[in-house]
């Protein structure tokens, strides 16, 4: 081994509590890439082999009823590629000994198997057999939740008529690798909702749609041509009473699922940087102290005769060194970080072959970031090691000037701070660049938890906002079709129940200019207790006797204002006059995007004096279940919602999943953090130990020799963490525009809590950087140190 | 041996430190280096005591030991009435406080504190300060308080030094080798001002050197070689410090 190589190691060792908290923030660095971008790439390709195998559509049409004819009729239209006519319809499924009611979702498959659109991938068992239309294939998970196996018969009501049906196999869908009902749900529910794929013999007869279908789902050949198509699939599905048009982009499902992606996307790009660049930033610190401690040494090898150059490649081989043993050990955390990840999607994502996988592009281009940001950080100290003259090292260095700082200028101030103050004031504005690094880490530290926090506030926030301020019922009935007075009055009668209020959900779509989109208007009582309209200043308002309430996204879809016009077409049933409505006023909205309207006004336009489709109920407390249980056999009735249900396991899914990824997220604000601060108050200790050592000749203690660093580091964190209030919450915003589509958003939503929490954490962090230096500063050894000449 | 030196009230001297058989031991790596060999010595209250010898004669190393910044390996030191050897780290920092002005060859002064900063920090943790600008004063330096080390020259320095150790008010003023970075004017500047306090304010003064002819303003000089008191010898007449020659 060469000499040099030889001293690096050992330079390596003495400064091992250093050079090991920069090795962390590599590791973190490498380990969280890794994490994240092996779960990317995992995702991405799992996901596009699962959708190309199992044909995933680029588009589904829900409409009324049409006839399998009109299907072919798609199917010639140019650029489409496959369309496959289907009926689906959400039926309460009765499992033996279950008290809460399941949710089926009745998709109808060909009654021999095919290569289909939107196919199913068998688990299980087989698929249906010739001549037996009652079997069913189940999801995996509904069928797991409720321990139903091959050969068990499930119970679907149907039109208030009871089918058995078998279960012949247990499969997976591309379609619903997220398995929610609808986007209110927000993370699934497997016992109480999953798919029972039927017969299409078997969904015509129990359903009454022979030779008919109400989803169509279909393949283009041309993304890009994907929204001619659909306007020509809608002009001739007209007479069908065609409502949603969803796009693949838009399918639920697939929403989640991109999003989760994009996300990641978008933290493997910012989280090397970061870390990276954090330890590019303390290796500068840390080794332009090194030459400059080593400037003799560095003159002397050099008048040996080594060249300028392998004197500089020597301490970039400290910078090195640091990097590789920070990403090696990076990459057997990240790996095992991918695996957890892979674990916790497998909770959430139902694919058929996800696992987790070493993805080897992943870790080169983890390696070269980390490399690179450390040569970048070495390139300074290089650069000073290269100019240094033999002859000139030899002597020492010239005296630094100490300057007044800005204080100064106000001397009655400046007087009134006690000596340690006025150290630490100099030693900030002497070491400018070390101090705003400081408060930097801190600020990035602290920015990292806020935004760690923030998702779980924004969940929490959401969801308090759905379930609490704006929708207050505690069960929710759907009626199969429209009805009138009576239906409300009946269910006010229905024991336990103590506040009834209709609604009417109904499909249309709106046009303002050239924009022009396929909605569901909700009609809502004037003066609503139960379905409440919330505006930006988190205010009840009242829906207006005329015109429409939108929803914040839906007006900035449409591109319109308060006391703008828009024009109303009803999308089922016999009206088909349009109507031109003024927007009134813009309500807050983070799951879906909806319009509401005074429910007579409603009801008038679809030419009805009164109509609902669905009563929201307050019901005695405690009663709900009772209630759902009966209110399942009255004719009519299409489906029960007991809210409690809904929102049991929702906080606590949630919860878990925002636990895992703060707890990461600390860790990694507490490397950050401790590496930063650390790193530089030891470099900052070790330059000033003979000032520190002869305040302690003169009699400061310990504690008060500590006092002028930890000072220090205690208002740069202050000043860190003012600074990363406003990062943080940028950093939220960004989560907020980057999750902001039709189906949900983000409320940019942040508790006191958060902020508290995230000072509390990062005033420890300094804490534990200066119990690290503290030991540092008890062995400085007087003699020693006065011994030796400046 | 103890040769008993003029005491400065005329009374009977007042030791304030009694050092016995002190030894002192360095392990440097493997080897083990014996700084002092048992060192008997006793410190008069008031007098102004000159401790020659060459380097590594272990004087450096008995003035740590009775400055509190060091301890001995054997033996015994009292400060006054209290046993200085069995004091513990927290004490020692005490007594340094209270008690001890340190003045080193290389000024050690803070280079981010003005020279008046650099006095006020001594004045901030003693109990019975002088004031800083007083201080100054003593020195000579009051009109480049504001100076910071970097502007002053070596003797300046060093005079902010003196200003700072006096300001704690300490009984005795510790000094190894105040002059050895000073070229000869400013020395004497230096060692007229140490004179000055011992006289005006009664302080305890010792200082080493290697420099002989500094021996000469002492009431006393205690000469050592090889960790060893070689002997001790009084002052029948002390030089000023604008006499010594050098």
């Amino acid at each position: 081994m060469r000499v040099l190589d030889r001293k690096l190691l050992r330079t390596l060792w003495r400064s091992r509590g250093q050079s090991m908290a920069v090795a962390a923030v590599v590791l973190c660095g490498t380990a969280c890439y890794i994490a994240i971008a092996s779960a990317h790439s995992n995702l991405e390709l799992t996901r596009s082999t699962y959708y190309a195998h199992y044909r995933f559509a680029d588009f589904e049409i829900m409409l009324e009823r049409a006839p399998l004819t009109s299907v072919f009729r798609l199917e010639s239209l140019p650029g489409v590629r496959q369309v496959r006519g289907r009926i689906v319809e959400d039926v309460n499924v009765d499992l033996e000994g279950a008290d809460e009611p399941r949710i089926g979702r009745i998709v109808s498959m060909p009654d021999r198997q095919e290569h289909v659109i939107n196919d199913i991938c068998l688990l299980e068992g087989r698929y249906f057999s010739e001549g037996n239309p009652n079997e069913v294939i189940l999801s995996k998970r509904f069928a797991e939740a409720n321990r139903l196996v091959l050969g068990d018969r499930i119970e679907a009501s149907i039109d208030n008529k009871k089918h058995s049906l078998r279960i012949v196999g247990i499969a997976l869908s591309p379609e619903y690798v997220y398995m929610i009902r609808s986007v209110q749900e927000l993370v699934p529910n497997s016992e109480r909702f999953g798919i029972l794929w039927v017969p299409q013999e078997f969904a015509e007869t129990a359903l009454d749609m022979k030779e008919a279908c109400n989803n169509i789902v279909g393949s283009v050949e041309d993304p890009e041509q994907l929204d001619a198509i659909l306007e020509r699939a809608e002009d001739l599905l007209k007479p069908y009473g065609v409502f949603a048009k969803v796009k693949a982009g838009n399918q639920i499902s697939n929403r989640f699922i991109s999003d989760e992606i994009k996300g990641l996307e978008v933290m493997a790009k910012i989280i090397p940087g970061l870390f990276q660049g954090i330890a590019a930033l303390v290796l500068l610190v840390l080794l332009n102290r090194m030459v400059r401690k080593e400037r003799t040494e560095i003159g002397l090898l050099k008048a040996y005769g080594y060249s300028s150059r392998a004197v500089a490649f020597h301490y970039v081989k400290y910078a090195l060194a640091l990097s590789i043993a920070g990403s090696l050990a990076g990459f057997a955390v990240g790996q095992w970080l991918a695996n957890a990840m892979i674990r916790m999607y497998v909770e959430f994502y139902d694919f058929p072959l996800l696992r987790s996988r070493v993805y080897f592009d992943v870790l080169a281009r983890s390696m070269a970031i980390g490399i690179g940001f450390s040569l970048l950080g070495a390139l300074f100290a290089a650069l000073r090691a290269m100019r240094i003259r033999p002859a000139e090292s030899m002597r020492p260095e010239a005296p630094h000037y100490a300057h007044r700082t800005l204080l100064e200028r106000v001397p009655a101030l400046w007087r009134r701070l006690s000596f340690t103050w006025k150290m630490i004031g100099r030693n900030v504005s002497r070491n400018a660049f070390r101090a705003s690094l400081n408060a930097f880490g801190v600020m990035i530290s602290s920015g990292i938890l806020i935004m760690g926090f923030f998702s779980l506030d924004a969940m929490d926030y959401m969801l308090k906002f759905q379930f609490e301020i704006a929708q207050r019922e505690d069960v929710k009935v759907s009626f199969q079709t429209e009805r009138g007075k009576d239906a409300l009055y009946e269910a006010a009668r229905f024991d336990h129940v103590r506040y009834a209020e209709p609604l009417l959900q109904y499909p249309f779509e709106v046009r303002s200019a050239w924009r022009k989109k396929d909605i569901v208007v909700i009609g809502v009582p004037r003066g609503a207790r139960l379905q409440r309209l919330i505006n930006a200043k988190q205010e009840p308002v009242d829906v207006g006797a005329t015109g429409l309430t939108l929803s914040d996204r839906l007006a900035r879809d449409l591109g319109v204002g308060v006391g703008d016009v828009l024009t109303l077409k009803p999308l089922m049933g016999r009206i088909t006059k349009e109507r031109t409505l003024v927007v009134n006023q813009i309500v807050e909205q983070y799951l879906g995007s909806s319009a509401y309207m005074d429910l007579d006004t409603l009801s008038r336009i679809l030419d009805e004096p009164f109509a609902a489709n669905a009563v929201l109920l307050r019901v005695e407390p405690g009663m709900e279940r009772d209630l759902s249980r009966h209110l399942k056999d009255v004719p009519g009735v299409a489906a029960v919602e007991v809210k409690a249900d809904s929102l049991k396991g929702l906080q606590d899914t949630i919860e878990m999943s925002a636990q895992i990824s703060n707890t990461m997220n600390i860790v990694f604000a507490a490397v950050i953090a401790f590496a930063v601060i650390y790193n530089i108050t030891a470099v900052s200790l070790a330059e000033r130990q003979r000032e520190l050592a002869s305040l302690r000749v003169l009699g400061f203690t310990t504690q008060e020799v500590g006092r002028i660093l930890y000072h220090e580091n205690f208002a740069l964190c202050v000043v860190g963490l003012i600074l990363g209030i406003p990062f943080g919450a940028g950093i939220c915003r960004l989560l907020v525009s980057a999750y902001d589509n039709e189906l949900y958003r983000l409320p940019f939503h942040l508790d006191t809590e958060t902020f508290v929490t995230a000072t509390v954490l990062s005033f420890l962090f300094v804490v534990l950087a200066n119990l690290a230096v503290r030991r540092q500063i008890r062995k400085l050894d007087m003699v020693e140190v006065l011994k030796e000449r400046e | 041996m103890t040769a008993q030196g003029p005491s400065i009230t005329g009374a009977a001297p007042k030791a304030v430190f009694r050092v016995e058989g002190v030894k002192k031991d360095y392990r440097m790596g493997e080897v083990t280096v014996s700084a002092l060999r048992e060192v008997t010595l006793e410190v008069y209250e008031g007098e102004f005591l000159v401790i020659l010898g060459p380097s590594g004669s272990g004087k450096s190393t008995l003035l740590n030991i009775i400055g509190g910044i060091d301890t001995a390996s054997a033996g015994r030191v009292w400060y006054r009435d209290d046993e200085l050897s069995a004091y513990g780290e927290a004490q020692l920092t005490q007594y340094r406080r209270h008690h001890i002005g340190f003045v080193f060859q290389f000024y050690n002064l803070m280079p981010n504190l003005t020279a008046e900063e650099n006095v006020e920090m001594a004045t901030e943790i003693s109990r019975n300060p002088l004031p800083a600008r007083e201080a100054l004063r003593l020195v000579n330096l009051v009109e480049r308080g504001g100076h910071f080390p970097s502007q002053l020259s070596g003797g300046e320095q060093q005079r902010v030094a003196i200003a700072r150790a006096v300001a704690k008010q300490p009984e005795i003023l510790l000094c190894d080798e105040p002059t050895g970075a000073l070229d000869f004017t400013t020395g004497k500047v230096v060692l007229d001002v140490l004179n000055e306090i011992n006289r005006s304010l009664g302080t305890t003064v010792i200082v080493i050197t290697h420099n002989a002819s500094i021996g000469d303003m002492a009431h006393r000089v205690v000469r050592m070689m090889d960790g060893h008191v070689r002997d001790i010898t009084v002052n029948a007449k002390r030089k000023t410090a604008s006499e010594l020659e050098w």
